[in-house]
């Protein structure tokens, strides 16, 4: 689950990371209360999960008589199609040098990566592909307690000893928050010592009960839902619902139906033990998405009992054409059951999604 | 045979529960039908001195290795004790751990590999169906009967697709050697590159087929640093960015990691890619 900008903030603070003075408002007039403690010039920034914020108009400068207005304009945006609910008002930092600052998970060595460049900000894309040797990268094995001294001067080189520091607090934030990413973009020098101008926090969601939330504000309400009936499920947005068993299945469905000309609605994995009243729940998710015209379930397991699988579906009972491919055990009588109900029942799962796009078309 | 064969002995960690028991006795019976030792004990905290369909059980690892001679654990503990429980088997002295269960907190698995590495101990998953060497060993949850004893090894990071592709290999008369799950998280014991490794050292090995899905750089990075004949197919070609696609480690990120580019670059290696499932027995039967 990603956080905000401003609850990563509050949570680097607390781990001993200098961040400018701000505040959150929620509407322009809650701007007028806080504004004699931010100093002469704001920054007002737009608290949205959007990438290249800055350069889709969600950060606005402002000296502090215009700050109401500013706020007001801000407000009334939508950047990259979300509305600004929340703006963070920030002292303006006088920045001496920018950096960049990531540690993250490392698939390959299966260890924590840092990243450090000694040029930051919204161009560190750009910079990495230029010159990647700009960017230092070092591997820590998860198994120590800090960052070891040598890869903190591996890093760093000549920026100042401060952020060898910052390197280590971000460090356990990554550790001890359960975080897929820690980020500080730019971390910035000023003459009254090193500031994280902006934050970047992305949780672990199969830790997210042991750090104390319970909702995980990435999904739909959909797909809130999906998971409480522990289905894996993505909204897309064509026509042919889509039903299977296990991610890679799913997604080879999904694929199979786009190259066949067809467009998905969905992504929904209903997970190990397809019975009955779980694929009767998934069947009646799907049908109940806008725009869903037609549904195909595809669903392989050694176990998976094929009768009880083709009950759920009949019990299901949706107005939309069912396309099923079934494989397990019991396979015979789950095809008595569906064929009995005039449902299509196809052997294998490229039949059964040309049948789908066929329907749509 | 990578990981092991008719002679390893298995414990089962997390027995009494309901999977961990049902597993346990479809891996005995498969160990019956091939003459392998199958699982000689399972563990369950608190649970010492119960048997599951005739395995004793134990209430640490350290125990059950006392009293038996084994060379695998399979972990079906549930994902907040999981990396606990795969530290235990690595310190108790096990080679191998094939951790089955999903939702493991992710720096718990790392913690776990990283500990069992240092302990000499390899960890195969989270999050995957495990292992299965036709005729030789189950180590999982993979349904046997798709199966077929030849010289292609399969490495997958997903469970069902895997099933997918074998059952048309087995189809197309195309037996495998070791049919490896390595599991849908971010981060996994053994990597493409890690297992590749294993089947170039494997006399029964001729061909691979590599089954990838988006998310990360590791089908690419394996290709590139093995030399044995592989055929690839890569799932997620219709997944939108940074949504996750049912496995945890199944994500474009910041523009990372999606499947065109992961095909690409397949392709640039030389390597054959596999369009569609269907494809995969004739395209891997021109490498054999």
């Amino acid at each position: 689950m990603k956080l905000l900008e401003y609850e990563a903030k509050n949570i680097f603070e607390n781990y001993g990371i200098r961040v400018p003075e701000g505040v959150v408002i929620n509407n322009p007039d809650e701007m007028m209360i806080h504004l004699p403690g931010l100093g002469p010039d704001v920054v007002l920034k737009a608290q949205i999960d959007v990438g290249g914020r800055g350069k889709a108009g969600g950060i606005l400068m402002s000296d502090a008589a215009n700050a109401p207005n500013t706020a007001r304009e801000l407000f009334s945006r939508t950047i990259k199609g979300v509305p600004v609910a929340k703006i963070l008002v920030e002292e303006r930092l006088p920045i001496e040098h920018e950096y960049y600052l990531s540690i993250t998970l490392d698939r390959s060595s299966k260890q924590i990566m840092i990243l450090f460049a000694e040029t930051g900000g919204v161009e560190i894309e750009e910079t990495a592909q230029k010159d990647p040797e700009a960017v230092r990268r070092a591997i820590v094995n998860p198994l120590l307690a800090d960052v070891p001294q040598f890869l903190l001067r591996s890093l760093t080189g000549s920026a100042p000893k401060e952020i060898s520091t910052v390197i280590n607090q971000l460090y356990h934030v990554l550790v001890e928050k359960d975080a897929l990413l820690a980020e500080i973009n730019p971390l910035v020098t000023t003459k009254q010592g090193v500031y994280a101008a902006d934050a970047k926090l992305i949780l672990d969601d199969n830790a997210l009960g042991r750090q104390g939330i319970t909702v995980n504000r990435d999904l739909t309400e959909r797909e809130k839902e999906a998971e409480l009936h522990g289905f894996s499920y993505v909204e897309l947005a064509g026509s042919i619902g889509v039903i299977g068993n296990g991610a890679g299945l799913t997604m080879a469905t999904l694929d199979l139906i786009g190259q066949l000309g067809g467009h998905a609605a969905n992504f929904l994995d209903v997970g190990g033990g397809a019975g009955r009243e779980r694929v009767c729940r998934a069947v009646r998710l799907v049908a109940g998405m806008p725009g869903v015209s037609v549904i195909v379930v595809n669903l392989l397991g050694g176990i998976t009992r094929c009768d009880e699988v083709a009950r759920g579906i009949v019990d299901a009972g949706v107005d939309q054409q069912v396309i099923v491919r079934l494989a397990g055990t019991n396979e015979t009588e789950g095809k008595r059951i569906l064929e009995e109900k005039g449902y299509l029942m196809l052997d294998t799962m490229e039949e059964a999604v040309q049948a789908a796009v066929e329907a749509t078309e | 045979m990578i990981f092991g064969d008719k002679t390893t002995g298995i414990i089962v960690q997390g027995a009494t529960g309901n999977q961990g028991a049902f597993h346990l006795d479809l891996m005995n019976t498969y160990a019956r039908e091939g003459g392998g030792r199958g699982v000689v004990a399972g563990v369950t905290p608190g649970k010492g001195g119960l048997v599951v369909h005739g395995v004793p059980v134990y209430n640490t690892m350290k125990e059950a290795m006392k009293e038996h001679d084994a060379g695998a654990s399979v972990l079906f503990v549930p994902g907040r004790a999981a990396g606990d429980s795969i530290m235990e088997a690595a310190h108790a002295g096990i080679d191998l751990v094939v951790a089955i269960t999903e939702h493991i907190p992710v720096h718990d698995a790392m913690r776990a590999i990283a500990f069992a590495g240092a302990e000499g101990c390899t960890v195969v998953g989270p999050n995957c169906p495990g292992i299965l060497s036709p005729g030789e060993i189950k180590l999982g949850i993979m349904p046997s009967h798709l199966f077929s004893r030849g010289h292609v090894g399969v490495i997958s990071r997903s469970g069902t697709l895997t099933y997918e592709v074998v059952d048309e290999l087995s189809r197309a008369g195309i037996g495998q050697s070791t049919v490896v799950g390595i599991g849908g998280d971010p981060i996994i014991g053994q990597t493409f590159a890690d297992v590749l490794h294993r089947f170039e050292e494997d006399a029964e090995t001729r061909a691979v087929v590599l089954i990838g899905e988006v998310g990360g750089h590791l089908e690419e990075e394996g290709a590139a640093a093995s030399d044995i004949p592989i055929v690839a197919y890569i799932a997620g070609v219709s997944a939108p960015p940074e949504k996750r696609m049912g496995h945890a480690g199944a994500i474009i990120e910041g523009g990372e990691g999606d499947a065109r580019s992961k095909i690409r670059r397949l392709e640039q290696m030389s390597v054959p890619v596999a369009s569609k499932p269907s494809e995969i027995p004739a395209m891997i039967r021109n490498l054999l």
